[in-house]
């Protein structure tokens, strides 16, 4: 606390410094040209006006930018900063600070996250995870001839865990009857920099495979197996350059490169590459509501619950978060309008259409209404 | 010698501009001071938590600082990584740097020279993400071949061991874009020193039969010693604190490393560290990339402090002292002729004393 | 480094070592060894398999060898030196050619799609959203990260310049070498080279915050992260060149009686002048190609703002870091605008560079080599 203190007697000595040189600062916190109060449930969009910031998970980056499009076009007097740059973690800390209006995020805010947003920014009303992005995490690879390889989760844990290390092992031969793999070292590549999807497939192989993949899950990836590549398309571009590389990259970075079928479950045949329906089935078979306070939505996703033929066994859900009470009651209608817009069926397919989203249920679209209800 | 005062005492009239000008300077001295007093305690002040907490268990336990004891640990590889790239990078740039800038000042034909020189100049102005764009997309491939060469047939020098990169991510790689990136800081600020080698020495030295080489070596070195390793420091400061063309290239690992051709063995650096985790990070994880940066502040500071004590002792020949070498004035006047403004006053003023160039040994250091 | 040492080096062996003297080679020898060097490691390499790098290397190895055994044999010893420096010197500097080259060559032939196009520069990036088919079109354009550049760089020169200059001024001709004020500013000025970009956008972030509250992004605070990164540098590179102007040209002026104020104005400013605008160029270019500082302190926006003192700004460099790390769907597209504002920036600092040198030539007195 004391240290605080010191920080901020250092910035003001700063501060004073500055003065000699920055003629002045116009005051920019918070305020925006008020906008006419309209009823959340239709909102009027041409009325709003005012300034959006916000920033958080580079998975929502490309998908952000269209519904940012979608929504200034209708809502012209409003404008829309969302910083992919900052990250997933980043996002919440910011927005924790009271820097961002939301933050976009990989995880829900975690409980003692959740309690701390209760004092700022939020106040005690608390904060709301709303799932606005639903996609998945697409194992790429790079082979000669471009064959199309199918893996298993246990597969997958012991090539990124170092254990399987040439493309013609006889587990990956195995499960590709028919396919003729070459002999060729399999150089891994993964993010350098911690990523909220290193975060979803390193739970998904600890889940579908404990005792290959003996690390925790985590932002940050865990082990010295094979190339850290900084950012979704580090990893593709490295990917892609190379031969006998394979690598996970979420939708919207993935690009033209090649995908592996990842099997569904822990056994049978069943081998399923990515597909926004498949991708929809997974959510709906892997989630369960984590609710952490009245209107929250948090799921929660068990991997091990997809076993439905049509899945995607790695899908990844993304989170908008955003106060209940904002400071500033304008701002909370105009980032409700824009959450609200995401979370309608127009939002979500303009993210299908634009980033490889796949659409979130319609029940799960009804909830997201209720809770938006209730910003202010 | 006296001369530092010298200035001050000759500077007998003081007019209000004179006051005003002076104050303003000093202010700025000071003004320095508090801002780097400012980032000082902001850094300090950050960093204490992190540096303080316990690494086992909370924040910093999990997420992009999983996997340490403490603050230690998880920074003394990452100040060996910077230490090691920094120096790659140097042993690779300053040399050629320093052959470029005496190639454009004494070497090249003056008619190019010129052309030369703001090339140079204008390589100096290529921002770093583009050095990272070209890094990744050209160097990379690039040096793949030489380094699995060098991994096959030499591979028993530590450096080169290791199982050998295949998508070039390698410290070498980051270490060649280094060098690249801090060759024209070292080349502009070096050659515009060289140009200024009072140029009678250069024709003293001619004149008794030197061969060019040795006019540079006994001439111009000495004479340009301080502003040349005032340029190396700046190069290295860049190259110490190169944040995002090292995580754009490099394929980073937390460890201790010699290693310079492998894909996980590559000892990460705290600028690039910081780049690739701070986006992720939470308040307690952002404090613990900060403390390391300010171990970074600490790195350049003792590089700094022991180069200036390196210079001050190999001889007194550098810096300030060597530019009013001789106490004599007339000697001084004649030691350099350097074209002035005040030739147009004066256009005899440096040609009058031919007897100055007798004496000029007392530029000597090893006399 | 005594004269006495130079013209009788070497004991004299069989005559004395004099270049009017002993053997000489014919003036194109280096030409010729030149050649032979190329030939023979082609040769060599035609045989060994072609590899364009390895034929090049080698024929550097073998040139150097050659001419120095060649000119210590006919000439002497001293010759043969001065021969391989010369050869150094040049290979040194075609070496450093061919990377800074080819990173220009890449930059121009990538960028020059997008940077070259008069509605890539002047136009502000933007999207179409078409309700039918839910579609979103980019139309592409850096005019916002245009200006934000120009905005934030010439906030943070405005400020730095004169801060840097009339520092490197103080410690020069002010402090005494050996006043403690002079040893701290020198000191922290070395410190602050080492303070990384992003730890100087969190420190500018984090005053600005405790001045406008938390949403203090501004190109701004983004400018003054730029600041604590350019001073030192300015201070720096001004420090070294004012040193360099000799002392008799101040003791002369001071000689016709002016004050310390016109002398260090009117003479050892504009003899320095070309070295001074080196050293602000370099700190500008040093500076114009952040983006982690950018980040932290003015967030990132697609729209085009030109208030530096309120929301989120853009700037070339973090428009190439985003497209590129960033990409759209159409990830080529998101490369080429990234590689187009990279080209768009280094065409920006050349003609800053352009510009400082057309100053510099105004201010510098004549006769300056």
């Amino acid at each position: 606390m004391k240290l605080k203190n010191v920080a901020a007697a250092g910035a003001i000595v700063l501060a004073s410094a500055l003065a000699l040189t920055a003629c002045s600062g116009s005051n920019n916190s918070g305020s925006s040209n008020s906008p006419k109060p309209s009823d959340t449930s239709s909102v009027d969009l041409s009325s709003l006006s005012g300034t959006i910031t916000a920033g958080g998970s580079s998975a929502q980056a490309n998908v952000q930018q269209a519904w940012t499009t979608a929504f200034t076009q209708q809502a012209t007097g409003v404008k829309i900063n969302y910083d992919k740059s900052q990250g997933s973690g980043g996002g919440v800390t910011n927005w924790l600070a009271g820097s961002y209006d939301f933050a976009g995020t990989d995880a829900a805010l975690k409980p003692e996250q959740f309690t701390q947003a209760q004092t700022a920014p939020c106040g005690a009303a608390g904060a709301l995870n709303i799932p606005v992005y639903l996609s998945g995490v697409g194992i790429i690879y790079k082979l000669p001839g471009d064959p199309k390889v199918k893996v298993t989760g246990q597969i997958l844990a012991q090539i990124f865990a170092g254990k399987i290390t040439s493309w013609n092992d006889p587990k990956l031969v195995a499960v590709n009857s028919g396919t003729t793999l070459p002999n060729l070292k399999i150089s891994v590549v993964h993010r350098s920099d911690g990523s909220g999807t290193t975060a979803n497939f390193t739970t998904y192989l600890s889940q579908i495979d404990p005792t290959d993949w003996t690390w925790a899950a985590g932002t940050a990836w865990p082990n010295n197996v094979g190339s850290g590549q900084q950012g979704g398309s580090g990893v593709v571009n490295t990917v892609e350059a190379g031969s006998g590389t394979i690598g996970y990259a979420d939708q919207s970075s993935v690009g033209s490169a090649t995908m592996a079928d990842v099997q569904v479950g822990t056994s049978g045949s069943t081998f399923s590459t990515y597909s926004a329906a498949g991708a929809t089935a997974a959510f709906a078979a892997a989630a369960t509501d984590a609710s952490q306070g009245a209107g929250d939505l948090t799921k929660k996703l068990d991997y091990t619950k997809i076993t439905d033929a049509s899945a995607y066994p790695i899908p990844l859900l993304s989170y908008d978060v955003l106060c209940k009470n904002f400071k500033d009651s304008t701002q909370g209608k105009l980032t409700a309008a824009y959450i609200g817009f995401i979370g309608s069926s127009e939002g979500q397919q303009v993210g299908a259409a634009n980033a490889k989203a796949a659409p979130l249920p319609d029940s799960i679209l009804a909830e997201i209404k209720t809770s938006l209800a209730d910003v202010k | 010698m006296t001369e530092s005062a010298a200035p001050r005492r000759m500077s007998a009239k003081a007019r209000p501009s004179d006051r005003i000008f002076r104050s303003l300077s000093t202010g700025s001295a000071v003004l320095i001071m508090v801002i780097l007093a400012g980032v000082a305690i902001f850094l300090i002040a950050k960093a204490a938590p992190a540096i303080a907490a316990d690494w086992t268990k909370g924040d910093l336990a999990s997420g992009t600082t999983a996997g340490h004891t403490d603050f230690w640990t998880y920074t003394g590889p990452l100040i060996w990584g910077t230490i090691w790239s920094a120096f790659i990078g140097l042993l690779m740039g300053a040399p050629v740097a320093i052959g470029i800038a005496l190639f454009i000042s004494h070497y090249a034909p003056r008619r190019i020279s010129g052309v030369l020189a703001y090339l140079v100049d204008l390589l100096a102005a290529v921002p770093s993400i583009i050095f990272g764009l070209w890094g990744i997309f050209t160097i990379r491939k690039f040096l793949l071949p030489f380094q699995e060469w060098l991994n096959a047939h030499a591979g028993w020098f530590p450096l080169f061991g290791g199982t050998p990169s295949t998508t070039g991510s390698t410290m070498f790689a980051g270490g060649v874009v280094l060098a690249v990136m801090i060759l024209p800081i070292i080349t502009s600020i070096t050659r515009e020193i060289f140009l200024q080698t009072p140029r009678l020495h250069e024709e003293a030295a001619l004149a008794l039969g030197a061969t060019k080489w040795e006019t540079v070596r006994l001439a111009v070195f000495p004479y340009a010693r301080s502003g040349m390793l005032s340029a190396i420091l700046l190069g290295l400061g860049r190259a110490l604190g190169e944040t995002m063309a090292i995580a754009m290239i490099m394929s980073p690992t937390l460890l201790f490393s010699l290693r310079l051709f492998t894909d996980n063995q590559n000892s990460q650096t705290i600028a690039a560290n910081i780049a690739l985790n701070f986006p992720e990070s939470n308040t307690l994880q952002r404090d613990a990339l900060i403390g390391t940066g300010l171990m970074l502040f600490v790195i350049s500071l003792i590089v700094n402090f022991a180069a200036r004590f390196i210079i001050g002792r190999t001889g007194k020949t550098g810096g300030s002292k060597k530019k009013v070498p001789a106490l004599n004035p007339t000697v001084a006047l004649a030691l350099d002729d350097a074209a002035s403004p005040l030739d147009a006053l004066h256009p005899h003023a440096s040609s009058a004393h031919p007897e100055g160039l007798k004496p000029s040994q007392p530029e000597g250091p090893r006399a | 480094m005594t004269a006495t040492a130079i013209p009788n080096a070497p004991a004299p062996k069989r005559r004395i070592d004099n270049s009017l003297t002993s053997g000489q080679l014919p003036r194109l020898f280096e030409v010729y060894v030149l050649a032979g060097a190329l030939i023979v490691s082609g040769v060599l390499f035609a045989v060994l398999g072609f590899s364009a790098v390895g034929w090049l290397v080698v024929s550097a190895i073998l040139y150097l060898l050659f001419v120095g055994i060649f000119s210590a044999v006919v000439e002497n010893r001293r010759q043969a030196v001065d021969r391989l420096v010369r050869g150094v010197v040049v290979i040194a500097f075609l070496l450093a050619l061919a990377p800074l080259l080819s990173t220009l060559i890449e930059v121009i032939s990538r960028g020059a799609k997008d940077a070259l196009n008069p509605a890539f520069i002047f136009q502000t990036g933007g999207s179409h959203y078409d309700p039918q088919t839910f579609k979103v079109t980019t139309t592409i354009g850096a005019w916002q990260s245009v200006v934000g550049t120009l905005i934030i760089t010439g906030i943070a020169t405005v400020i730095s310049v004169p801060i840097g200059m009339l520092t490197a001024i103080y410690l020069v001709e002010y402090g005494r070498p050996s006043h403690w004020m002079n040893r701290v500013v020198t000191f922290l000025v070395d410190v602050m080279t080492g303070i990384p970009s992003i730890v100087a956008g969190l420190f500018a972030f984090s005053l600005f915050t405790l001045i406008f509250g938390p949403k203090a992004f501004s190109g701004f605070s983004a400018a003054i992260a730029l600041c604590v990164l350019m001073i030192p540098i300015v201070v720096r590179s001004s420090e070294e060149m004012l040193k360099l102007v000799s002392m008799d040209l101040r003791e002369a002026s001071y000689a016709l009686g002016t004050t310390k104020f016109v002398t260090i104005t009117r003479i050892v400013l504009p003899t320095a002048i070309s070295g001074l605008i080196t050293g602000v160029m370099i700190s500008i270019a040093r500076v114009i190609g952040e983006t982690a500082p950018i980040f932290v302190a003015a967030s990132f926006t697609n729209n085009f703002n030109s208030n530096p003192f309120a929301n989120a700004m853009s700037t070339l460099p973090v428009m190439a870091y985003t497209g590129y790390k960033f990409p759209s769907t159409d990830i080529q597209g998101s490369y080429d605008s990234a590689w187009g504002a990279a080209l768009l920036l280094v065409i920006l600092v050349v003609i800053l560079n352009l510009i400082a040198r057309l100053v510099a030539r105004l201010f510098a007195p004549k006769g300056l080599r």
